[in-house]
């Protein structure tokens, strides 16, 4: 079963993201600020990570620095979506962090698809 | 931007007008550092801004504006090069925030996230609570430097607290932390607050917003109920929400107590642009006067009204402030009688504002009249009619007031200013009172009538009060037609009975009298 680690400070949107992603048959986590995401991230070594961009202790674009900066290179290729409201345009600019960006609000549908297939390229790597 | 605050700029910017705090209060806000809150009339209301450091409580009920008022002041404070950290706690999502927010001017998406910053920490209060949560908000405010912080939902902070001290220390450590660091707070609540609340003892002021229905139309209106150490314009200021973001209105006779300057008493007549009245009322009109036309409808009023702007020249230009005529059918009156309307407007002698007597608001109406006065520097107004105030007026009691600071301000500003009554009847030239306010508020005050005579309609003016003035009182006949308005001989009706019943004057010299 693949694993995603969603990390949004408001964390009802990061709970509706989570149970869509379970009825899909994954297994998901969800932190409310980047460091908790961090630790997330670092002991279950997900298949995919889903951020929002602003958000207390570390922004998104930090998260993702870190995340791609991991000194053992476990973590470093992992996916990471971009799920924010007013921030894409940063996201779209750095392709090297981020590897898909939906902009808030989107289909729900649009961004299961993208976890799901990001998630099944990541199992065959 | 910040200054220190002693006097206030025009409610509304770039009007130039500087009016003063109730000289009482001065000396409480001589050292307080104001923080521009960027809200048209806030500033002066609250008589020179947010003070820096201070903690606000902004309340009202759902749909009042407070989301939009913090907004406003937090993508303001980030203009002038200050950063701003908006909380949400348990409120509506973020992008649905900004969906609505994207649909005002103040809006600028560039800004957020770069100098705007929105999180939302109720996960950090819900399991951690209140000092978790004072103590996350240090964190934030010194992660981005912020100079504004809105805690968005101070009711749910409050629902975690289990005892009023628990509330009270809620605000005062995060009240102490922001006073330390210069950095003003705005506490976003629908609770109402009533002044025992234990965040209403803490927090340093007040604003409320309220929305309530008068008759079948909503009326929005703010108070500062609480401004510690500061002086505040009390009672109840209108304020409008459109796409340019909250416009308050402070109430005209609170911020105009007394004019903003001396009256200006010239010894000069200005002329009123009727032929033939000078004579009647001493070479023209006192200076800096107002002077009110009463008449029922097509007695002439507009078109003396026109004649008195046909005077307007670029030096001197003048405003038409009206409620009826819209400026295209104006300036075709103006065509009808050979004033050309648009040949002055195109000199810049003339300006036309239009007010459809739709659902305006009292305070709006005063202020954009005085900041267009003051702006173009106007010589000559021409109001057309009070009963376009006294349809915006959601407490028609206060228009005495309303009245008084209005014509006041005009006198200071040296405006010559005719305006207009509609007054009903009459077919006769009976019922000559003027409404009793009026007689006392204004300079001078001149009747316009009309009368079936002779299997004719005859158009009469009479003058009443010319402020400063010796006139004549007795009635003349006027005639419109190409040139506008003109006096002609003074009216002559055969038999006593008919003169008796009209209570025309004698033809006679009223002495001069003061205003």
């Amino acid at each position: 079963m693949a694993t995603v680690v969603v990390i949004d400070d408001e964390t009802m949107n990061a709970d509706a993201l989570a149970f869509l992603l379970t009825a899909e048959g994954l297994e998901v986590r969800t932190a409310a600020d980047g460091e908790a995401g961090l630790r997330l991230i670092s002991d279950l070594r997900p298949d995919v990570i889903v951020t929002d961009f602003m958000m207390p202790i570390m922004t998104g674009l930090d998260l993702a620095r870190a995340v791609r900066a991991d000194a053992s290179h476990a973590n470093s290729k992992i996916p990471i979506i971009l799920f924010t409201a007013a921030q894409a345009e940063i996201g779209r600019s750095h392709p090297d962090l981020f590897d898909v960006v939906f902009e808030k609000p989107c289909s729900p549908k649009e961004i299961v698809a993208a976890v799901l297939r990001l998630a099944k390229q990541q199992r065959n790597t | 931007m910040i200054r220190s605050a002693q006097r206030l700029n025009s409610p509304h910017p770039g009007s130039g007008h500087i009016a003063i705090c109730p000289d009482i209060e001065l000396a409480m806000t001589k050292e307080l550092v104001r923080v521009q809150s960027g809200v048209p009339g806030l500033d002066t209301i609250l008589c020179g801004g947010l003070v820096k450091g201070a903690a606000y409580i902004v309340q009202g009920s759902p749909g009042a504006g407070k989301t939009i008022l913090a907004n406003q002041i937090a993508f303001n404070q980030t203009r002038d090069g200050g950063r701003a950290l908006y909380v949400t706690l348990l409120a509506e999502s973020h992008d649905r925030l900004f969906q609505a927010l994207s649909m005002f001017d103040f809006y600028d998406p560039s800004a957020v996230g770069r100098d705007l910053f929105y999180i939302s920490l109720f996960k950090v209060l819900r399991e951690e609570g209140l000092a978790a949560l004072v103590n996350a908000l240090r964190s934030e405010l010194a992660r981005h430097h912020c100079t504004t912080l809105v805690l968005d939902g101070l009711l749910i902070a409050k629902d975690k607290a289990e005892s009023a001290l628990d509330v009270k220390t809620f605000v005062a450590e995060l009240q102490s932390h922001t006073a330390f660091t210069g950095c003003t707070v705005l506490f976003l609540t629908s609770a109402p607050i009533d002044d025992v609340s234990p965040e209403h003892t803490m927090v340093d002021g007040v604003i409320q917003l309220k929305e309530e229905l008068v008759g079948i139309r909503t009326v929005r209106q703010l108070r500062i109920s609480k401004s510690r150490g500061s002086a505040a314009l009390g009672g109840l200021h209108q304020y409008r929400i459109s796409e340019t973001g909250i416009d308050v209105y402070p109430r005209l006779e609170a911020l105009l107590g007394t004019p903003s300057s001396e009256e200006w008493l010239r010894d000069e007549r200005i002329a009123t642009g009727v032929h033939g009245l000078e004579q009647l009322i001493g070479g023209g009109l006192p200076p800096a006067a107002v002077t009110l036309l009463m008449g029922p409808a097509g007695s002439g009023k507009t078109t003396f009204g026109l004649n008195f702007l046909s005077l307007a020249t670029p030096e001197k230009p003048a405003l038409y402030f009206g409620f009826y005529e819209s400026p295209q059918r104006l300036k075709a009156k103006g065509r009808a009688l050979g004033i050309d309307l648009e040949a002055l407007e195109r000199a810049g002698a003339l300006i036309i504002l239009w007010n459809p007597m739709t659902e305006n608001l009292l305070d709006s109406l005063g202020h954009q009249l005085l900041d267009t006065v003051r702006q173009r520097r106007v010589h000559r107004l021409f109001i057309d009619g009070m009963t376009g105030f006294e349809r915006a007026a959601v407490y028609p009691a206060r228009l005495s007031e309303f009245y008084t600071a209005l014509t006041n301000e005009l006198r200071a500003l040296g405006v010559s200013s005719v305006a207009t009554l509609e007054m009903r009847d009459l077919n006769g030239l009976a019922g000559t009172d003027p409404l009793p306010e009026f007689t006392s508020l204004m300079d001078n005050l001149v009747l316009l009538r009309q009368a079936g005579m002779h299997g004719e309609l005859r158009r009469f003016i009479g003058v009443v009060k010319m402020r400063d003035s010796a006139f004549d009182t007795a009635f003349h006949n006027v005639v419109i037609g190409p040139g506008g308005l003109q006096v002609a001989n003074r009216l002559i009706i055969p038999g006593d009975t008919v003169d008796k019943d009209a209570g025309i004057a004698s033809p006679s010299v009223q002495a001069p009298s003061g205003a």
